[in-house]
């Protein structure tokens, strides 16, 4: 069993090696998808991109949108994998709970010093609830997206209406992905979830953030996970939202 | 109220009635249109007929074109907002829509001219030339607005209301066949200087025509028959037996993955190509091939993925679960 927490290098395991890869993929191809995308706008000729070093394929239309396909494939296989994967295996600590959004606002507030924040599960309320809100994007876009593949490949005098949906969802959801992109970016970036940053490129974060910010993580790891390697037995008391250390570790203390 | 609501139910009534009688009509055969629009449809162009009108200034089919045409453009906006950056062009056909000897926005079909030598005999073939309405054309797979379209039978349109006029389709076209006018359509309402630059124009087979049961003008108005349209598979057949019985050759049938116009012609393609006037608005007769068939693979890739990330996922999931039960036991 892989060891999730580490007293002595002050770690705490937060996305297994599957996760990392599911998400480093989803976000390349996703990238590249954004960047092709905008390529299959008039964009690159107009706005000179193609004088960019390496860039010189962009206004090609035929080429962006084989690297398009390329990215898309990935993407959408990435995306089909991580949905029936984790619901298999009963996986719903990224979907959002009863009273998300308002511990959201509290986390937000919190952010610009107005009051302190809720205790924590593995994922931020608010983390939870963008999380629903990209795979929403992301859905839209994969499905039009296919519609449109589908039309290019077989269906070239597909029904107007088709062609028009896939099309404009594609084009409105592909505006949506980019922001949220940019917000799901903008909010690692914040000073107080810094220390998830380092969670996504190694798949551990600092043993003491995830004791103080995440505590219902850690005693539902501490105590289901891993009981055996602590002396420590950790309250996980969801009511109180407060991890409280039993008598005993605390007379060790 | 009720006066506009008898009014309507009568306009309702008159209208039903209308299409009761035209579908009447229309099953017994009755107002069968000349162009058959029942299924995909052809066109044939036979290069042996046409002789460029050379008692007219312009050729027939152009001026029936231009003249059915007239006024689908919108009027220009004055000035025309200049495009950001600079290097980008404004393309204004408004103020020479006489032009007849090339395609333009207002001038969707032209007659070319090749002066060739046919076994040490000199010979002029004149080549209408217009929109190929491709199998499955470039510029609908390619336009991210979804203003190109191709309708069931086989005519390929632009929606001048959709269209950003960024000419991509007109880089994707073989022939570079869409012409593009500055100053119209919806880039106006938007961000005119830096998004789009008009409206792409092209031959339509005068499609609203063919809905009414009608034939498009420009092949209604040759006056040497050199151009015909009807079901695909008669017109191809008619294309294969004319070549077989002049020994000549056919053009848009494997060209950009097969087209719905077919040239026959008693004098080889490329040596027409070799002859033509070519430039801007000004297409070759090449023998191309489908440039987007090189993203085919890709694109069976994108519609595989969905089916594979499943499987992967669901194999992934119980290789886990076993992996856990395993563990659980050994713990145990």
């Amino acid at each position: 069993m892989v060891k999730h927490i580490h007293e002595d290098k002050n770690l705490m395991l937060r996305h297994e090696a599957i996760e990392l890869a599911e998400h480093w993929i989803v976000a390349a191809s996703g990238l590249l998808l954004i960047l092709t995308g905008l390529f299959q706008l008039p964009f690159a000729a107009r706005f000179n991109v193609i004088k960019i070093p390496g860039f010189a394929w962009s206004a090609n239309y035929v080429t962006s949108l084989y690297v398009h396909y390329i990215a898309a494939a990935v993407f959408t296989f990435a995306a089909s994998f991580h949905l029936i994967h984790h619901a298999l295996l009963g996986e719903k600590g990224m979907l959002p709970k009863k009273g998300d959004m308002k511990e959201s606002i509290a986390v937000i507030k919190s952010f610009f010093g107005k009051g302190e924040e809720p205790p924590m599960d593995k994922y931020l309320p608010e983390q939870r609830i963008a999380y629903v809100g990209m795979a929403a994007i992301m859905a839209v876009l994969i499905i039009s997206g296919l519609v449109k593949t589908y039309k290019n490949l077989f269906a070239p005098d597909l029904a107007a209406w088709a062609i028009l949906w896939a099309t404009w969802l594609h084009n409105i959801s592909f505006i949506l992905f980019i922001l949220a992109f940019i917000a799901h970016v903008g909010a690692i970036l914040l000073k107080p979830n810094l220390p998830m940053a380092r969670g996504i490129f190694t798949g551990y974060v600092r043993l003491d953030y995830a004791r103080h910010r995440h505590p219902i993580w850690y005693a539902r790891v501490r105590n289901t996970v891993e009981p055996s390697r602590s002396g420590e037995t950790i309250v996980n008391c969801e009511e109180n939202k407060r991890p409280v250390k039993s008598r005993k570790h605390r007379k060790k203390i | 109220m009720k006066e506009k609501l008898k009014v309507s139910r009568r306009g309702f009534l008159k209208t039903a009635g209308a299409a009761t009688v035209i579908g009447t009509t229309g099953l017994l055969g009755i107002t069968k249109p000349a162009s058959a629009n029942v299924g995909e449809l052809a066109t044939l162009i036979d290069l042996a007929k046409c002789d460029g009108c050379p008692d007219r200034e312009v050729p027939a089919c152009v001026s029936a074109c231009k003249k059915i045409k007239e006024g689908k453009i919108p009027e220009v906006a004055d000035p025309i907002p200049p495009p950001f950056p600079s290097h980008v062009k404004i393309e204004d056909w408004s103020k020479k829509k006489g032009v007849s000897n090339r395609l333009t926005p207002y001038n969707l079909i032209y007659v070319q001219k090749a002066e060739v030598d046919v076994d040490g005999q000199k010979k002029n073939v004149f080549i209408p030339r217009r929109c190929m309405h491709c199998d499955n054309p470039a510029c609908v797979t390619i336009c991210p607005f979804g203003s190109n379209l191709k309708h069931e039978n086989g005519i390929v349109v632009n929606d001048q209301n959709l269209c950003f006029g960024g000419a991509k389709c007109k880089s994707v076209c073989p022939w570079q066949i869409p012409q593009r006018q500055s100053g119209v359509g919806v880039y106006l309402d938007i961000a005119p200087g830096l998004l789009g630059n008009g409206v792409m124009y092209k031959c339509d087979l005068c499609a609203d025509l063919i809905e009414q049961g009608k034939t498009p003008a420009c092949i209604e108005a040759c006056p040497r028959g050199a151009m015909s349209i009807g079901p695909r598979e008669e017109i191809f057949a008619k294309a294969e037996e004319l070549a077989k019985n002049i020994g000549g050759y056919i053009y848009g049938k494997n060209e950009n993955g097969g087209a719905s116009t077919l040239y026959v012609s008693a004098v080889p393609f490329d040596l027409l190509d070799r002859a033509v006037e070519k430039g801007p608005g000004k297409p070759g007769l090449k023998p191309v091939k489908r440039a987007m068939a090189k993203t085919d693979n890709a694109a069976k890739a994108v519609l595989a993925a969905p089916a594979l990330g499943i499987a992967v996922g669901v194999a992934s999931a119980f290789s886990f679960i076993s992996k856990r039960k395993d563990e659980n036991k050994k713990e145990k």
